[in-house]
C-alpha cells in the first residue's frame, strides 16, 4: 500500500499535472492561433461587447425554449455549480491543494454542505447523462468521448462518496488515482468545454454584434 | 545445574502446600462470619444485585451523567442484545435466503415455461409508451435503487458472505465505502422516487378488469394473454409495493442517519427493522420486475430504452391501450 501511495502521491501525480496543464494550454492556445478571418462588413456594432455579453447572457437559457429544456437547465445547474463548490470549497480537496500544489488554503464548507452538495452534483450528472443516452437525437449525437468523460466523472465523484469514511488510505487512493485519470484525459476530451465555452460564446457574441444581430 | 533447579523449585512446592488447609480455614470462617451478620445460612453474591441494577438502569431522572445525551446514564441497553439477536438469527439469514430463493424460482420459470413470444418488429408499426422524460426518471430510480440495495446487502449479508472471501483487512475498506456510499445516496434515491411517483400515478390506480387480470395469474402460467390496460394489475401491484415500500424505508433510513431529532435507540433499532424488511421485499420484487422487464418478455425493454414498443407486442400485452392508441391515431410507421 505505502509503495501504491507514494507512487500515486509522486511520480504520477506530477505527471497527470503535467500533462493536464500542458494539454489544456497547448490546446487553447492552438485554437486561438487559428485566429479569425477578418470581416470586411461595415461594423454594425461592438464585437469586444457583444462578447463580453454573449459569455455572461448565455448562462441564462431563451425564454422561449426554457419549457422544453428545463430538466437540462435544472439538472445542468445541479451538477456544474456542485462540482465546482466540491472541487473548491470541500475541505479535503483544499487541504490537497494546500499540501501538493498552493502552499495555502481558505475557508472550507462544513461536513454536511459538502454531503448535500455532493448529492445535488450527482442527482445532476446522473441526470444529464441518462438524457443524453435516452433522448434519440443526444444519443445519436454523442461519441465515446462524450460516454467516457460522464462515465469518468462519475466514478470520480463515486470514489471520493465511497472514501468519505477517511478511515481506509486505499479508498483515499482508488479516488486519487481516478481523478489522476480525469486530469490526464480532460486535454484530449469534449471535456475541454470547461475552458474553450468562454471563447466560443465569446466569438459567435463578436460575429453577432459586429453583424448586427440581436441574439 | 538442571537438576539444581528442579530440586529447588520442587523445594518451594512442598514449603508452600502447609498454606492451603490455612487458607481454607480462613476462609470458613470469613463466610460464617458474614452469613451470621446478615442472619441467615446461604450466602448470596452480592454481584447479582449490583448487575441487575446495572441491567434495569437507573430510575428515570435520578441519574446524572458528564456527557449529556439520549441513552447517556445507561450502562447496559439490554435490549441490545435482543435486537442484535433477532437482526443476526432471523432478518440477515431469512431475507438473504429468501432473496436466493427468489433468483432460484425465476430461473426455473425460465427454463420450464414455453418459450414466449417474439416481437420482432415484422408489424413494421410501432407507438410511443414512454417519453424522453418517463425513461430518465425510470432509469435515476432503478440505479439509485439498486445502489443502494448492493451497497445495503453489504451492510446486512457482507460479514457473512464477503468477509470470509476477501479477509477482514478488505472487507473493512468495502463496509465503510458500502456505508457511506448508502447513507449519501439514500436522499437522493427520494428525490428520484418522488418524481417518479408524481409522474406514474395516475396511470397506476386500479380499474375494472385488473381484478380479471389477476385471477387469471396474468396468464404467466397459461401462456396466454390476459386483457389489459396501459399497465396490467402486476405492474400497478409493483408500483403502489415501490410507492409506499419506498416510503418506509424513506422514513426509517431518514431516522437512521439523521440522529439529530433526539430519537431513542429503541426507535432506531425498529426502524433498522423496518428499513431491512421492506428493503428486502421491494429487492425480491425488482428481481422479477428485472426478469420480466428484459429477457422474460421480449420486446418490453424497448418501452425503457427507445420509448417506443412494437404495435403486436402492445397489442399482446396491454391490448386496451394498443385500442386506445388506435383510435387516436397514435400508432406509427416503424424508423427503418
Ligand atoms: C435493470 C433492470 C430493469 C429493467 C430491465 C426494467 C425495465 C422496465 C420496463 C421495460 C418497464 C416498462 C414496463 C411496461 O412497458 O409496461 C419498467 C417499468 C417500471 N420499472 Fe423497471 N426496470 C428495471 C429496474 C427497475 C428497478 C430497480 C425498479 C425499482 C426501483 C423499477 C421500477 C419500475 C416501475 C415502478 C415501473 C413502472 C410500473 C408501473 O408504473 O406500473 N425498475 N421497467
Ligand atoms: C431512502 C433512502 C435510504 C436511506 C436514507 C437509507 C439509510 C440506511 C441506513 C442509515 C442504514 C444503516 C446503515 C448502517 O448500518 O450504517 C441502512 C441500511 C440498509 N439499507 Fe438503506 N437507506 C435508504 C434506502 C435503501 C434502499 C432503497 C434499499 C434497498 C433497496 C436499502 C437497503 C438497505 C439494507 C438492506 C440495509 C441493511 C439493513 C441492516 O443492516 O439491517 N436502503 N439504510
Amino acid at each position: 500500500m505505502e509503495t501504491i501511495a507514494a507512487f500515486l502521491e509522486g511520480p504520477f501525480w506530477y505527471f497527470s499535472a503535467a500533462v493536464f496543464v500542458v494539454g489544456v494550454v497547448g490546446r487553447l492556445a492552438l485554437a486561438l492561433s487559428l485566429g479569425s478571418s477578418k470581416s470586411l462588413s461595415v461594423p454594425r456594432g461592438s464585437a469586444s461587447a457583444g462578447a463580453v455579453r454573449a459569455v455572461f447572457s448565455r448562462f441564462v437559457p431563451r425564454r422561449d425554449f426554457y419549457r422544453r429544456i428545463r430538466l437540462e437547465v435544472i439538472a445542468g445547474y445541479a451538477f456544474h455549480v456542485g462540482l465546482f463548490v466540491l472541487l473548491f470549497f470541500a475541505a479535503p480537496h483544499v487541504e490537497f491543494y494546500k499540501e501538493y500544489i498552493l502552499g495555502f488554503g481558505w475557508p472550507t464548507m462544513p461536513r454536511w454542505a459538502f454531503i448535500v452538495v455532493s448529492e445535488i452534483a450527482f442527482a445532476g450528472l446522473i441526470v444529464l447523462w441518462l438524457r443524453r443516452l435516452l433522448h434519440p437525437v443526444s444519443r445519436k449525437l454523442s461519441d465515446a468521448g462524450d460516454h467516457i468523460g460522464s462515465i469518468l466523472i462519475f466514478f470520480v465523484m463515486l470514489t471520493g462518496c465511497l472514501a468519505l469514511g477517511e478511515d481506509h488510505e486505499s479508498l483515499r487512493l482508488i479516488h486519487l488515482f481516478l481523478a489522476q485519470l480525469l486530469l490526464i484525459y480532460f486535454p484530449f476530451s469534449s471535456l475541454m468545454h470547461t475552458f474553450t465555452f468562454v471563447f466560443s460564446r465569446g466569438y459567435i457574441g463578436a460575429g453577432f454584434a459586429h453583424h448586427g444581430v440581436k441574439a | 545445574m538442571k537438576t539444581g533447579t528442579t530440586v529447588n523449585r520442587h523445594a518451594t512446592r512442598q514449603s508452600t502446600t502447609w498454606l492451603l488447609p490455612v487458607v481454607w480455614l480462613l476462609l470458613t470462617i470469613c463466610g460464617t462470619a458474614v452469613a451470621e451478620e446478615q442472619g441467615g445460612g446461604a450466602v448470596p453474591n452480592p454481584g447479582i444485585e449490583l448487575w441487575r441494577a446495572v441491567r434495569e438502569g437507573p430510575p428515570p431522572g435520578v441519574s446524572r451523567s458528564q456527557v449529556e445525551g439520549i441513552g447517556m446514564t445507561t450502562l447496559i441497553a439490554e435490549g441490545g442484545e435482543r435486537w442484535r439477536q433477532l437482526r443476526s438469527n432471523y432478518v440477515a439469514p431469512w431475507g438473504g435466503w429468501a432473496l436466493v430463493g427468489m433468483l432460484g424460482v425465476l430461473t426455473l420459470f425460465h427454463l420450464v415455461r414455453k418459450s414466449p413470444e417474439r416481437f420482432d418488429g415484422s408489424s413494421g408499426k410501432v407507438i410511443v409508451r414512454f417519453p424522453d422524460y418517463d425513461r430518465i426518471l425510470h432509469w435515476f430510480m432503478a440505479g439509485t435503487f439498486l445502489f443502494l440495495a448492493i451497497s445495503g446487502l453489504i451492510l446486512l449479508l457482507g460479514r457473512y458472505v464477503i468477509l470470509p472471501l476477501v479477509g477482514p483487512q478488505a472487507f473493512g475498506a468495502i463496509a465503510s465505502a458500502s456505508k457511506e456510499g448508502h447513507n449519501l445516496f439514500g436522499p437522493v434515491f427520494i428525490v428520484s422516487l418522488t418524481l417518479f411517483v408524481l409522474r406514474f400515478a395516475q396511470r397506476n390506480f386500479f380499474a375494472r378488469g385488473d381484478l380479471a387480470w389477476l385471477a387469471k395469474g396474468g396468464g404467466m402460467l397459461s401462456g396466454k394473454h390476459v386483457s389489459a390496460g396501459f399497465f396490467n394489475a402486476g405492474e400497478k401491484i409493483l408500483f403502489w409495493s415501490i410507492t409506499f415500500g419506498g416510503l418506509a424505508i424513506s422514513i426509517s433510513g431518514l431516522i437512521l442517519v439523521f440522529p439529530l431529532f433526539g430519537q431513542s435507540r429503541e426507535l432506531m433499532q425498529l426502524m433498522l427493522l423496518v428499513h431491512g424488511i421492506a428493503a428486502l421485499v421491494l429487492i425480491a420484487f425488482t428481481f422479477g420486475h428485472m426478469y420480466l422487464g428484459s429477457i422474460g418478455l421480449p420486446g418490453s425493454f424497448n418501452a425503457m430504452n427507445t420509448g417506443k414498443v412494437d404495435a403486436d407486442w402492445a397489442h399482446a400485452h396491454h391490448d386496451r391501450w394498443h385500442r386506445e392508441a388506435e383510435e387516436k391515431g397514435l400508432i406509427e410507421k416503424a424508423p427503418s
